[in-house]
């Protein structure tokens, strides 16, 4: 632009270029955050759905049986490779197989190809030649209908039967009915009926337990688990909170004292969520712990009872955590009570507690209700504390069942966030674990954006309240 | 008609209640300030056990653990301070009324995604595809901001018709789509560019020139994903001191012929100025913090290094790591605890000083006749 003269210059470059970069910031910031919720969104939700299988023919005469899963430029030359996932660890070794896409021959999708989830061994994929139960024998449409009958039968009362399947090598096996979990014959389906199967494995990924070293199965413990921690967080910090956000507005005196401590409260929201852990592995775990231990539990030492990482000390750590959060929005909607409130109630001839408990708290309760909420979501995403003070990667036992006292407050518990991040570092086959991985992610996050959702709204319908009445 | 009066036996156990409620909230008031005041006097009171440990103490293993959280907290902001006080800009002074109201909760929902997701993503997405198409990357970071001056340049260019429909005031929406075609642009054109420029192989000439080393996981990977965390926090904060500065020192600028750019950078951003330093620094405190995205996202290697292609270790990736298997009482915990404590102290007084320019601010908005 030099044939512009300085000054308009200047000023075309300041009127133009500048806001359009911080408008940019802003569609940028969207943008990623676009790029996240759909990326999570398509991969968590896709896993589900019913993949087609092809039977790719290679020049050399092999054959692959397989989902395709992605494609990848080969490392040192030209051309694409393609990954498939073609199960069958019990056979080959592998589960998944890549394939440069010269050496293809063909690639066919034939209606016969079917997938099994069994037990042991992970995925098969292949065909099934026939069944054989109680001595009789059926073969093609025979054992379609048998197996297809079977699986929709209660686990108990399944007929016991030998499946003899055909993997892509040649190579026959057999495999027993009891140790199938899911039948599909993903090329055969209708969009019926995958639309039906889709929801059928999103239902089975949350309401059933993790299996094959969290390659299959669900998240239901660590749904169960957060939700409980997230309960018993709720319960010890929305009273306790309330208190101190009372106090600090209501009765103490408003000085340069409650000043500082405001701020100090304020601060503390900012202190990293790890030293919180810290804190309560070390106050709480081995020092309020062991002495619990030591007094109550001696016979059980030196295996420590309350004296190791729990569902109580977690619940605690997370709502000293979330303190401040509470605190601070009560107190927002306790300033936002109009003096002339309280004057008239104490005018009346009301005690301050009937004051607080008639007029100020249900006035303040949509601020208290957001203040809990927040602290909720808060605590569910939160993870770094968590692995200090007692998530476990797979607990044996859940924390509530039916023996006294039916709430085992000392058992470790399982995340959805910890899981998430366990499965994804440190899993043995983390590639078969990854779509799993994402439902989870997908999971996590629509908790954790659905409350933010309804705090934001309480805040929107609080502030329209407060706009009515002014 | 006035309502029966109260017995009058049953006066005093009214107040009777009233004295024990208010001791009761003040009790639970001040006990709850006390827990809070627990955390700085446990860890202090664990840290100082160390001074016990004499010669045997060796301070060195924290150094790199320091240098790798100082690191990744500056790959962070370099990647989050422009974007974020951009978006704060541009929504406090150029957005309209219903698009704000509309991106504000949004960007809020952004912070509340949880670190863990943030850094799922980063470590086995991100890391592994940044890996394969470095200069993709290194392009596109470069590109983006020249497009929307593009952008700008168009629609200066564009007739007038063009340019009411579409107005400044809603370009961060509008630009959303512009952004995405130029990323697939840059993504196409990269490859063609490596192969011109740099021999077909930036990684290998970026290692056999400058003899740097690339880990899959490392602080540019960790940068722009806690720099994608932190954006949020800084953008709000700068946003809300720049659209409280009283609105009549920007009109009486605009009224003397300033543009609104002039405006806001002659009158808006000096007077906001420490409303939005305190946000950055703010942001910072989160960005030493943090723990998860930096586990995730790192390689864990505690390495003394300056590379943006190097992995790291940070101090609260250790404590996440190691406290759990330190038995209590040795040196690693009481070690682990005074980094626990170092992370308390910065973030507090980042925190404290942050808060305390707000409060000053706010002073002087109220001088400055703020109606707000």
């Amino acid at each position: 632009m030099a044939w512009l003269s300085r000054p308009l210059r200047a000023r075309a470059t300041g009127s133009l270029l500048w806001p359009w970069l911080c408008a940019a910031s802003v569609a940028l910031s969207l943008l990623m955050l676009a790029t996240l919720l759909t990326l999570l969104a398509t991969r968590g939700l896709g896993h589900f759905w019913p993949a087609e299988l092809e039977e790719v023919t290679l020049h050399s005469g092999d054959t692959v049986i397989g989902q395709p899963v992605r494609e990848a430029p080969l490392p040192n030359a030209a051309g694409v490779e393609r990954l498939y996932f073609t199960g069958n660890r019990d056979i080959g070794g592998e589960s998944w197989r890549w394939v440069a896409l010269d050496d293809i021959d063909t690639v066919a999708v034939p209606d016969d190809l079917i997938r099994l989830e069994r037990a042991p061994w992970g995925d098969f994929i292949g065909r099934l030649d026939e069944v054989e139960s109680a001595g009789q024998r059926f073969e093609d449409e025979a054992a379609w209908a048998f197996v297809a009958h079977a699986m929709t039968l209660p686990e108990s009362q399944r007929p016991i039967a030998q499946l003899r399947l055909t993997a892509a090598n040649g190579q026959i096996i057999t495999q027993p009915l009891e140790g199938i979990t899911r039948f599909q014959a993903p090329n055969a389906m209708s969009w019926e009926q995958k639309v039906v199967a889709w929801s059928e494995r999103i239902w089975q990924f949350l309401s059933e337990g993790p299996r094959a070293a969290n390659t299959g199965g669900g998240v239901w413990p660590a749904i169960f688990g957060t939700v409980l921690m997230v309960i018993l967080m709720s319960v010890i910090v929305t009273p306790f909170g309330v208190l101190a956000a009372i106090y600090l507005n209501e009765i103490a005196h408003q000085n340069r004292l409650t000043r500082l401590v405001r701020i100090g409260v304020r601060n503390l929201a900012g202190v990293p969520s790890i030293v919180y852990g810290v804190f309560g592995l070390g106050v709480f775990v081995y020092g309020i712990g062991g002495s619990i231990d030591s007094w109550f539990f001696e016979d059980a030492l030196p295996s420590p009872t309350f004296g190791t990482g729990g569902l109580l000390w977690a619940s605690l750590t997370l709502a000293l955590l979330t303190l401040p959060v509470v605190i601070v929005a009560t107190e927002e909607g306790l300033a936002r009570i109009p003096d002339a409130q309280r004057e008239g109630a104490v005018a009346l001839g009301a005690t301050r507690l009937e004051m607080l408990t008639r007029v100020v708290l249900p006035m303040a309760t949509p601020a208290m209700l957001t203040g809990v909420i927040l602290a909720v979501a808060r605590a569910a995403g939160e993870v770094a504390p968590l692995m200090l003070v007692g998530v476990a990667k797979l607990a044996p036992q859940m924390p509530v069942d039916g023996e006294f006292p039916y709430l085992h407050l000392e058992r470790k518990f399982m995340h959805l966030g910890y899981h998430l991040f366990d499965t994804a570092f440190h899993g043995e086959d983390v590639q078969a674990a990854i779509p799993l991985v994402f439902a989870t992610a997908l999971l996590l996050v629509l908790i954790v954006l659905v409350l933010n959702l309804t705090a934001i709204f309480l805040r929107h319908y609080l502030r329209r309240q407060r706009g009515n009445e002014c | 008609m006035t309502p029966p009066r109260l017995p009058f036996s049953r006066q005093p156990l009214r107040l009777i209640h009233d004295r024990i409620a208010t001791g009761l909230i003040t009790a639970g008031g001040v006990g709850v300030l006390l827990a809070i005041l627990a955390i700085g006097v446990f860890l202090v009171w664990e840290a100082l056990p160390l001074l016990t440990f004499g010669d045997a103490l060796s301070l060195n293993t924290l150094s790199p653990l320091a240098w790798g959280t100082l690191k990744a907290a500056l790959a962070a902001m370099l990647f989050a301070t422009p974007i974020a006080l951009g978006a704060a800009m541009y929504s406090a002074l150029f957005m309209s009324k219903r698009l704000r109201s509309r991106v504000k909760p949004i960007l809020e929902l952004m912070e509340a995604i949880p670190g863990v997701v943030v850094g799922f993503i980063a470590g086995l997405l991100l890391a592994p595809w940044v890996e394969q198409q470095l200069a993709s990357t290194l392009l596109v970071l470069v590109w983006l901001p020249l497009s929307a001056g593009l952008a700008g340049g168009l629609w200066y260019l564009a007739s007038a018709r063009v340019r009411q429909w579409l107005p400044l005031s809603w370009a961060g929406v509008r630009l959303m789509p512009w952004l995405a075609i130029m990323v697939t642009l840059a993504l196409w054109l990269a490859p063609l560019m490596e192969q011109a420029w740099f021999g077909g192989d930036l990684r290998r000439m970026l290692d056999q020139q400058y003899g740097l080393d690339y880990a899959t996981r490392n602080a540019l990977i960790v940068g722009i994903a806690m720099g994608f965390a932190v954006i949020p926090s800084i953008s709000s904060l700068a946003e809300d001191a720049l659209a409280d500065v009283p609105a009549n020192l920007r009109e009486g600028a605009q009224a003397l012929g300033a543009s609104r750019w002039q405006a806001l950078r002659k009158v808006a951003l000096p007077t906001a100025g420490p409303g939005v330093f305190s946000a950055v620094m703010i942001g910072a405190g989160r960005a030493v913090g943090e723990t998860m995205i930096v586990l995730m996202a790192s390689g864990n290697t505690a390495l003394f290094s300056a590379s943006p292609f190097e992995g790291l270790r940070s101090l609260s990736a250790s404590i996440a790591i190691e406290l759990p298997e330190a038995s209590p009482g040795g040196m690693t915990y009481h070690l682990l605890i005074f980094a626990a404590l170092a992370l308390f102290i910065f973030t507090f007084l980042v925190n404290t000083l942050a808060e305390v320019v707000r409060q000053r601010l706010r002073q002087r908005y109220q001088r400055l006749g703020g109606n707000r």
